[in-house]
């Protein structure tokens, strides 16, 4: 598998980028529905510090992928119907947008609530706002409902890609998987 | 005549001799400066008492007694302060206060150091004090600041004493407002 796309198959980053955030934020926002249920201690604490490194992982990433999306070449689309394509164009903006929202509410939020923000406790990152009590609860809802309308737009997503894998029988879904070998096209399919 | 002279000279020596002493006024604080995930945060105590005798001049017979009633703790931070009072921590229903008294005072390179007893949460364990006295009109101004290490009280018992999280070392800082007695 070759790191950089081509005109057929997301390459090696691209797919490595896609996987390792969509595991990491789906993850990371469940443990967070998670942690705030704990008892008050030391273990939550922790899983609060965790949380916060894995977010600001996932921004770290993004910032990576964005570059490397600039640097590297996009895959043509598979033959689809235009709304088809302007649709997942569309989401796939969305999914970019939420993944730099998501990370960045939880830091202002951690700011208005006059927290620290330590990075898996190697080093702090300063706060992005100064602490206010009533904004930081207002930022905690954005924080959460960011999440569940996330939610949504990947099913949505990840629902248009097994339509197309299971009923279209295009390689959409194979092309972003690893290790699958792409199906061949039929005849006249090709422009 | 031997105890004649006795009682004389005690009566002498005593109250013109000894070193001023004063009462807490107000605008005096007490401070503590602790780190939590890297970060360092403040705290006050709003309830303590300070009984200080002082003169630069004479240390040998300097004296402070510091009361802080714990429970007058407050750090800005709602989870944290209605953490402190617990047994974890100072554990108030058990030793509601803390008790600082001086046992010799010392110069050490140009600067007064005043050794002594702090006693917290059943802890008593030797902690010196850096002295900085500021005599003015009718009083003066006392800065002392002290280094501890918080598991040496075991305050942040059991899961807190992890030091990677909430850090061992605290600064305790106190600037006192001094009015003569008279
Ligand atoms: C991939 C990124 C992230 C996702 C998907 C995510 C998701 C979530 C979710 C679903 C919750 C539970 C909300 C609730 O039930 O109240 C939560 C809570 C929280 N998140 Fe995040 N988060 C992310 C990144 C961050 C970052 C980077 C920070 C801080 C720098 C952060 C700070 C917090 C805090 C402090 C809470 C607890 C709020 C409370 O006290 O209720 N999050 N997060
Ligand atoms: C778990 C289910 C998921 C599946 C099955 C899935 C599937 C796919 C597939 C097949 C593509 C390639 C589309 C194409 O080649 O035109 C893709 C692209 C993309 N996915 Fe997902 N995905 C999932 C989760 C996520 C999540 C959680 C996010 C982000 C929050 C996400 C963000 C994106 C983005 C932004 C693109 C477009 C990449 C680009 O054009 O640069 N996906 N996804």
């Amino acid at each position: 598998m070759a790191i950089k796309s081509t005109e057929t198959q997301w390459g090696g980053m691209a797919k490595l980028l896609h996987w390792l955030m969509a595991l990491a934020i789906i993850g990371n926002g469940i443990f967070g529905l998670i942690m705030v249920e704990m008892p008050r201690g030391m273990g939550k604490l922790n899983a609060f510090a965790l949380h916060k490194s894995i977010g600001l992982t996932v921004l770290a990433l993004l910032l990576l992928r964005i570059s490397w999306r600039w640097f590297d070449r996009k895959p043509r689309d598979e033959p689809m119907p235009r709304w088809q394509s302007l649709a997942a164009h569309l989401t796939h903006g969305v999914l970019y947008l939420f993944m730099l929202a998501l990370p960045l509410s939880g830091w202002i939020m951690n700011s208005l609530h006059g927290y620290p923000l330590q990075f898996f406790k190697l080093f702090n990152l300063p706060a992005l706002a100064e602490k206010n009590e009533d904004l930081s609860e207002l930022a905690e809802t954005a924080h959460e409902t960011l999440f569940w309308v996330l939610l949504l737009v990947v099913i949505a997503h990840a629902g248009a890609a097994l339509v197309h894998h299971l009923f279209e029988r295009d390689n959409t879904l194979l092309r972003m998987l690893p290790f699958a070998r792409l199906r061949q096209r039929k005849s006249g399919d090709s422009p | 005549m031997k105890p004649v002279a006795c009682l004389l000279s005690l009566l002498f020596l005593s109250s013109p001799l000894l070193a001023a002493d004063y009462t807490m006024g107000k605008g005096s604080t007490l401070g503590f400066t602790g780190t939590f995930q890297g970060e360092a945060f403040k705290g006050r105590f709003g309830d303590f008492q300070a009984k200080i005798s002082y003169d630069p001049a004479d240390l040998a017979s300097a004296s402070f007694d510091v009361t802080v009633h714990l429970a007058s703790a407050n750090t800005g931070d709602t989870d944290r302060d209605e953490s402190l009072p617990g047994s974890d921590f100072f554990n108030i229903t058990k030793f509601p206060t803390a008790h600082f008294v001086t046992t010799r005072f010392r110069e050490e390179g140009g600067k007064v150091i005043a050794e002594g007893t702090l006693d917290l949460k059943g802890v008593s364990k030797p902690v010196n004090l850096e002295v900085t006295f500021a005599p003015r009109e009718g009083g003066a101004t006392l800065d002392v600041s002290a280094r501890l290490n918080r598991l040496d009280f075991g305050i942040g018992s059991g899961d807190f004493a992890d030091t990677s999280t909430i850090g061992a070392e605290v600064t305790v800082n106190a600037h006192l407002e001094l009015e003569s007695k008279t």
